[in-house]
């Protein structure tokens, strides 16, 4: 277990270096050459202290930076999924305050420590959800007004 | 060739239109979403609030228009997602600023040409004058065409940005006055150019009427010619640059109004270019608009047509040479 | 003096009553996510309208003042800052919530807020003439300048590691130019198309810090807490008052550096705060306490971004050039009433000129006063369950970066990066840097094009870059700056082992 957070390390700072190598490339071989000149500059800094990080990573000397460790990752999984879908697609797709409604509700089934077998706990979930939704939709929609996508319902 | 019979399609689609305008009566049915390719406090943002302040009336559209701001690149960021990502349901119009997105799509490197759009009416024209600091030796045109031909490409001036309307003018004063000169363009638009002339970086600029009057007021520079075929009636003792003896036309005038996206339903569009003109009428907002030193030009949906046409050969021409 | 003759103006009822909307209107709006003080007060315009000029700019000037200081509210209880200049708030603010002294954060945050706002509306009031020159002195090669002292501000920004502060400052750098170049038009990086309209800074902003703060949520499950519920201390004003007047040093620096780069056309806004925590950290014998939930971080960054609100609106009101986006949109204000600021603004309407800034002053000491009888109320935000807690900021994160420019692609960019960061910091970079690069490399490029184009027609770039007094004030004051952090970071070095700096991390988590 000891040495999970550094491979984690070499990992999370190869892709670093990865995209600062693809970065200097890009601003490379672009052109016109005037518009890169700035963004070769940062990416030479960029490429050398990532490579630089990189190294020292592979040594093992990466002081700061705890990782993740197993039980964060299991705990992260689920609700990262539910986050991702519910930004990347449902918001778009349902609409937002129907998206938002069921993520919210979703969320908190998922990491609300009262028990799922009261059915206490449910009515106090839906109702926190629906509390929450009203202020969003007063502030947003009607003091705001910002017209966000709605699909179905509202 | 092919514009003719681009020309011939809009007129058929304009025809079959009004044939077929059924299910769009109830337009607008919701607020209407307006599109500005400039900051918000920008002169830009600042006159399409004005002109769009009535829009909720019963005699206009019944309905408010909102301002979103789409900054950057000198227009170029708005008018790309305009022309590529709005919806062409009438819900979400944009505000046009002439010569630059057609200077900018003949330039080329975005997804837009006069053909992405569909104009609606013109509100606006400011023309580009150029501006020196209060304290500044030059007092006419010809001391700043004199001095350039005596330092060629030394004589410093800003602008707000490449391929704008402050460019288009500043290209125009080169090849007419046979100099060369340095134009800075300037990421902050015209406020930041003239800030450049005021605090003595540039020698000179290029900035639009309504600013430059009101810098004039407040006493930190000197006016020394327009941009434009006549003079302007908020400054009619500043002479042309024609007067002065250039050959310049008005092509860099700022022409600055609402259009669509290409694909909106053509009785939208009818009804837009019926009803928009006359919100634009309004007393209110002359008032306002003049209150603001914002000079008014109002034309229709097939008198921007024409213009837009127009601008697009003057410019291709302009800029065949760089 | 003129300014009192116009003071009973402030306190017509009508107008008081203003000055009160716009007070509290600009503390909510302040406090969410997404609305910058540009937009807030951009949203307020139409409601002027149909006021008296004097009338609408009370209105104006009061939200403006209180949601800048309402920004720390977001920043301090839910670590998502409501502007750049509430960044440097977070640092300190949020660790101080989480150890359950929200209301002291809140109570000294809107103390220093107001000793700052009312140290810059003084100026604004006393020393407009000298302060307009100052506002003009900053050509493109000293805001190039500026914009490098600001990067060399990344490094000792965030203690635990130079390499990957500097490395995280280059990253945001790299992301402020993806898009369209700001000055050529030339396409960068496009390689999505939510990207090609650039990366803009408040979604950005509300994605590198509220995301991570949600995923840390995540990573808690669902065990029960009741262990950790926190009880969150109430702290009584009184005892805000004596630390705030106590801590001399950083709210000096705060208000001082606040003031004097606040001015700035363009820059100063948005780095005043970051450059204040800066420079108290750097001459506090107490550095090591920043970042750990010190007072003193709260108080130099809250009484900078406030003290920045007066002379930010001494180019606008002197000589009618709008410094920054929240005063080109206050100049639509009053440009709509058909008076032009300048000369004109004070000699000719001087009740409104007079009105408005009066308001300004009263408005930065009741926004202190309406704060601190929030705060202990607000502070027990830190109460609410985690569970509930993840769900609000996603959902604020969500709308509140959609309605910057009503733009799908602001959100997938806001989440984008906050799940990149959560990651990141994980091993060891950090958001605050990154943010600052994104920031400043658009002032640093475009300042550094304009002034080599400038340099080519007229002289050398060597000469207009390198020489003239204040070029090198701001040149050895970026030299000064680097020496002295990595003279620190060889100092500190001696003293921290591996397991010191994992301690610390663990403690921030």
């Amino acid at each position: 277990m000891t040495d999970l957070p550094r491979s984690q390390h070499i990992i999370a700072s190869g892709l670093v270096a990865v995209v600062g190598v693809w970065v200097a490339y890009v601003s490379y071989t672009q052109e016109p050459a005037a518009a890169f000149l700035f963004p070769r500059i940062i990416s030479t800094v960029f490429v050398v202290l990532a490579l630089w990080t990189f190294g020292k990573a592979l040594m093992g000397k990466s002081k700061v930076g705890a990782g993740l460790s197993r039980g964060a990752m299991i705990n992260i999984l689920p609700g990262l999924v539910v986050a991702l879908i519910y930004i990347f697609w449902a918001a778009k797709a349902l609409g937002f305050y129907t998206a938002t409604t069921a993520t919210f509700f979703i969320l908190l089934s998922l990491y609300d420590p009262a028990p799922h077998s009261e059915m206490r706990s449910w009515i106090k979930r839906a109702l926190i959800t629906a509390g929450f939704l009203a202020v969003m939709y007063g502030l947003f929609a009607q003091l705001l007004n910002v017209f966000t996508p709605r699909e179905i319902f509202f | 060739m092919k514009k003719l019979i681009a020309a011939a399609a809009v007129a058929l689609t304009a025809m079959t239109g009004t044939a077929f305008a059924d299910g769009h009566d109830a337009y607008p049915e919701r607020p209407v979403m307006m599109m500005v390719s400039y900051g918000a406090g920008g002169a830009t943002d600042f006159q399409a609030r004005i002109v769009t302040m009535t829009a909720g009336n019963e005699d206009a559209l019944g309905m408010p228009i909102a301002i979103i701001n789409k900054p950057g690149a000198g227009g170029r960021v708005g008018w790309n997602w305009f022309a590529s990502q709005a919806d062409a349901d009438g819900y979400t119009l944009g505000a046009y600023n002439v010569p630059h997105f057609i200077a900018q799509s003949i330039e080329g490197g975005v997804s837009y040409s006069t053909e992405s759009f569909e104009p609606i009416a013109n509100w606006g024209a400011d023309p580009a004058v150029f501006v020196v600091g209060a304290d500044s030796e030059f007092n006419s045109m010809e001391d700043v065409v004199n001095y350039a031909k005596a330092n060629p490409g030394k004589l410093t001036f800003s602008g707000a940005g490449l391929f704008v309307g402050h460019h288009i003018a500043a290209l125009q004063l080169e090849k007419a006055a046979g100099v060369k000169l340095a134009y800075i363009p300037n990421n902050k638009g015209g406020a930041g150019a003239m800030k450049a002339v005021i605090a003595g970086e540039v020698l000179g600029g290029v900035n639009n009427l309504s600013d430059a009057f009101r810098a004039r007021e407040a006493g930190n520079v000197k006016i020394l010619g327009v941009f434009d075929l006549e003079r302007n009636d908020f400054m009619p003792d500043v002479p042309t640059l024609k007067e002065q003896g250039f050959e310049i036309d008005n092509a860099s005038v700022n022409f600055r109004g609402v259009m669509v996206p290409k694909g909106t339903p053509q009785p939208i569009i009818d009804k837009l270019a019926a009803t928009v003109p006359e919100m634009f009428k309004n007393g209110r907002v002359a008032g306002k608009m003049k209150a603001g030193g914002s000079p008014m030009h109002i034309m229709t949906r097939d008198e921007v047509i024409a213009m837009w046409k127009a601008r697009e050969e003057t410019l291709k021409e302009l800029l065949a040479g760089l | 003096m003129e300014f009192l003759l116009y003071f009973g103006d402030v306190f017509t009822p009508f107008n008081f009553m203003l000055l009160l909307i716009g007070t509290i209107g600009g503390l909510i709006l302040g406090a969410t996510p997404g609305l910058s003080p540009t937009m807030a007060v951009a949203l307020l315009i139409p409601f002027t309208f149909k006021l008296e000029p004097a009338q609408g700019l009370i209105l104006l000037g009061a939200a403006y003042t209180s949601t800048v200081a309402g920004g720390a509210v977001s920043a301090i209880l839910l670590k998502i800052p409501g502007a750049p200049a509430n960044i440097a708030t977070t640092l300190d603010g949020h660790t101080m919530a989480q150890k359950g002294e929200g209301a002291r954060a809140l109570q000294l945050s809107f103390l220093a807020s107001a000793v700052g706002g009312v140290f810059g509306v003084l100026l604004l009031i006393f020393l407009t003439p000298v302060l307009a020159q100052w506002a003009l002195a900053f050509g493109p090669s000293h805001l190039f300048w500026l914009a490098i002292l600001g990067v060399t501000v990344i490094g000792s920004l965030d203690g635990s590691s130079v390499v990957k502060g500097l490395l995280s400052g280059c990253i945001g750098l790299w992301l402020a130019t993806i898009g369209f170049d700001d000055i050529m038009g030339a396409q960068r990086f496009i390689f999505h198309p939510s990207v090609s309209g650039g990366i803009n800074v408040i979604p950005a902003l509300i994605g590198l810090f509220a995301i991570p703060q949600v995923i840390t949520m995540f990573a808690k499950g669902r065990a029960r807490l009741d262990a950790e519920v926190l009880s969150v201390e109430r702290h009584p004003i009184s005892k805000a008052f004596g630390e705030v007047f106590s801590r001399t040093r950083a709210l000096s620096i705060g208000t001082i550096t606040g003031s004097v780069i606040g001015l700035i056309p363009g820059v100063g806004g948005q780095i005043a705060g970051l450059v204040a925590y800066d420079q108290s950290k750097k001459m506090s014998p107490e550095r090591a306490k920043f970042g750990t939930g010190h007072p003193e971080g709260v108080i130099a960054a809250e009484s900078a971004n406030n003290a920045m609100v007066g002379p930010s609106l001494v180019p606008l009101l002197t000589l009618s050039i709008p410094g920054s986006p929240t005063a080109a949109v206050l100049l639509g204000g009053l440009l709509i009433h058909g008076i032009f600021p300048g000369s004109d603004l004070f000699d000719n309407h001087p009740q409104v000129a007079w009105t408005f800034i009066n308001s300004m002053l009263v408005g930065q000491i009741l926004m202190c006063i309406f704060g601190l009888y929030v705060a202990g109320l607000a502070a027990r935000v830190a109460q609410v369950p985690n569970a509930v807690m993840a769900a609000v900021v996603l959902s604020l994160a969500v709308f509140g970066s959609y309605s910057v420019q009503n733009s799908m692609g602001d959100v997938y960019i806001m989440a984008a990066l906050g799940t990149g960061m959560y990651f990141l910091e994980r091993f060891g970079f950090s958001a605050a840097p990154l943010v600052l690069g994104l920031i400043l490399g658009p002032i640093a490029e475009a300042n550094f094009i304009q002034g080599s184009m400038i340099a080519n027609a007229t002289s050398s770039v060597g000469q207009y870059f390198f020489t003239g007094l204040l070029n090198l004030t701001l040149i050895a004051i970026v030299v000064a700056s680097i020496v002295y952090s990595v003279w620190m970071e060889l100092r500190h070095r001696r003293y921290v082992t591996k397991e010191d700096a994992v301690a610390k991390e663990e403690a921030l988590s």
